[in-house]
């Protein structure tokens, strides 16, 4: 149990997420990925190491890719919010979510959003990346299955399919 | 033990001025956190010092890079995305180009600012040696003012700096005083990437008529602090580099630094790591200087291109795109030594499957094209150097023509290619006769010996391609 006289308060924080506005309560050292899973239900990103090793709580923040259980809450007060919930438009799943699925590039899933969204941080930078660069930008996302050439193969997939749009 | 997020104050002023004043108040009671790719991980393991953080991440004043006639004045809260993408780093200071890439994966670069490396005071940290071997300096703020030190004593032991309680660090200034410096930075960890390095090395040199003239080299990972190998440079500086050279830069590197046991590494290997690498950088340095003197205009032009233009202009030589990818990676090359060099090494490292794409781009022998369902992908370039290479064949004998021509349908029924051959310098009769005894080889033979064919005509390729 805490003391009480260590409690500090709660602060508002308001920021995007996905297209929406959003307010939460949260102390200020609460980390962006306990807020989106625990407050806002979003469960897409994952935790599995907590440290910023392996990428399976990936989410975009203002355009960037950061790993979000080292974000603390109060750092992304204004900012734009993607996760994977926000790729899909309704029943239409995006170009990478699809290339995943016809690629088996997702295997047990724990690191999927992550690297999903590793892909689409790669491509929004890079529309036709070589298979080099491709490696590169999800070199901090791990699969724990190991299902590596897969989902190089679903990234170049769907950089191809983009481009040809 | 996790934290207690609810034990934690934190609070964002949003000005330079701002946190600088609260440190002032409190000196030592507020800890900054930029990125946080350090303080959240001691914070999610319980072992943050205090409880209180003030953010200054994406503070305006600290997010930038300025660069003037004599210096580039980068901010501390540069990323090293910022680092990475920044033109006069990437041209004039390619060691810390180097280390930001090496530092994490993107969503780490993203986040992970120069400053925090600097007073997270990692003696591992990837970009530190090149911050010793450029002369950086520091500039640091407090309601005092600001002050400039050499970058080189900030470190004063193991995680210990020069930062005062109420001071931050506001920037790090780079002379602008090594072009034409030859610079060499490797990293030895357990992986290639993603891993934190059990040494590395950042060196810049400069060779005139064979002397060495000037000598910069930096060590991470071998002592408390990222050290300069002073005594090392010392011993080299106007000497030649020749093997009783390299031999006492070797013993010099060793007596100068102080590794440790831990877990990534024992100090027996990092101090035999660091001679290997110190050796490995005057190597490179002499072979730059030395074969490049006229450094060759098509590798520096190609040096510079886009990563797609770079792979689509050395495919030709190959015709393998990992293979095309790969070198592409490797880039700047500092001579076409240095390029042949790495061809080889990423050819042998390739599967099967790249070996055979590359075969795919081939015309049989005695034929103008390539006659693969891919063949349409086969550039002009690879044509015209084809007909180079077989124009003896193009000169023989009907006859002969006739028997290789028969040959390689009967190889190509039996290995499901074509037969691939260094057939520069080799006559039709010579070649058929190649032919007829590698029909006799298994498949796991022939696969090799068909690559070690490859790597010979990629060889000449690359060379032709050199003095183009």
């Amino acid at each position: 149990m805490m003391d009480r006289s260590e409690s500090r308060a709660k602060s508002e924080i308001s920021f995007s997420v996905n297209g929406q506005h959003k307010k939460v309560r949260a102390y200020p050292m609460e980390r962006l990925l306990d807020i989106l899973r625990e407050q806002l239900k979003l469960t897409g990103a994952k935790e599995g190491c907590g440290e910023g090793e392996c990428g399976s709580c990936s989410v975009l923040m203002d355009g960037a890719l950061v790993n979000s259980c080292l974000v603390p809450v109060l750092q992304a007060e204004g900012s734009d919010i993607v996760t994977i919930e926000g790729l899909a438009s309704g029943d239409t799943l995006h170009i990478l979510q699809e290339s995943f699925l016809e690629n088996g590039g997702a295997q047990c899933g724990i690191c999927t959003p992550g690297m999903i969204l590793a892909a689409l941080h790669l491509l929004n930078g890079k529309p036709g990346p070589t298979m080099e660069e491709i490696r590169e930008g999800l070199a901090g996302n791990l699969c724990r299955c190991t299902g590596y050439s897969h989902i190089v193969r679903a990234v170049a997939e769907a950089a191809r399919r983009r481009t040809a749009v | 033990m996790r934290s207690n997020p609810c034990e934690f104050e934190m609070i964002a002023p949003g000005s330079l001025h701002a946190v600088v004043a609260l440190l002032a108040n409190e000196p030592g009671a507020w800890l900054p956190i930029a990125g946080g790719t350090d303080v959240m991980v001691q914070y999610a393991a319980g072992k943050l010092p205090g409880r209180k953080l003030v953010s200054i991440w994406n503070l305006p004043e600290l997010r930038r890079i300025e660069v003037t006639a004599g210096e580039l004045r980068i901010g501390a809260g540069c990323t090293y995305t910022d680092l990475r993408k920044h033109e006069v780093v990437e041209r004039e200071f390619a060691l810390l180009n180097s280390a930001a890439r090496w530092t994490g994966g993107s969503a780490n670069q993203n986040r992970g600012t120069i400053g925090g490396n600097i007073v997270n005071a990692s003696p591992a940290a990837d970009s530190l040696p090149a911050l010793l071997v450029y002369d950086a300096e520091l500039i640091l703020v407090s309601v005092r003012g600001e002050r400039r030190l050499a970058y080189a004593d900030f470190h004063t032991g193991y995680k210990k700096t020069l930062l005062a309680a109420d001071e931050l660090i506001q920037a790090v200034c780079l002379p602008r005083k090594f072009p034409g410096y030859f610079s060499h930075a490797r990293k030895i960890g357990a992986r290639n990437s993603q891993a934190i390095s059990k040494v590395c090395i950042a060196g810049l040199g400069q060779v005139a008529g064979g002397v060495v003239e000037d000598i910069r080299i930096a060590l991470g990972s071998v002592a408390p602090v990222p050290v300069r190998l002073r005594e090392t440079e010392k011993a080299l500086r106007g000497k030649i580099i020749d093997s009783d050279l390299l031999l006492a830069a070797r013993q010099a590197a060793m007596a100068e630094i102080r590794p440790i046991d831990d877990i990534r590494s024992t100090a027996r290997y990092r101090a035999a790591v660091a001679g290997n690498l110190v050796v490995e950088f005057l190597n490179r340095l002499h072979a730059a200087r030395t074969s490049g003197e006229e450094v060759n205009a098509v590798l520096t032009g190609w040096n510079r291109l886009r990563v797609e233009e770079a792979v689509q202009q050395i495919l030709p030589s190959c015709g393998s795109k990992a293979w095309a990818e790969g070198i592409a990676a490797r880039r700047p090359f500092e001579s076409g030594a240095a390029l042949l060099e790495a061809s080889d090494e990423i050819w042998r490292g390739l599967t099967p499957g790249d070996w055979l794409e590359a075969f795919e781009n081939h015309p049989r022998i005695g034929e103008a094209r390539a006659a693969s369902s891919s063949a349409q992908h086969v550039s002009a370039q690879s044509v015209e150097w084809s007909a180079q290479e077989q124009r003896d064949v193009q000169n023989a004998e009907d006859a002969v023509k006739a028997a290789l021509s028969e040959a390689n349908r009967e190889y190509e029924k039996r290995f499901d290619r074509i037969f691939i051959v260094c057939a520069t310098g080799k006559s039709a009769g010579e070649m058929l006769e190649i032919l007829q005894r590698r029909l006799r080889n298994d498949e796991a033979t022939e696969l090799h010996e068909a690559a070690e064919q490859q790597r010979q005509i990629t060889q000449i390729r690359l060379k032709k391609w050199l003095q183009a």
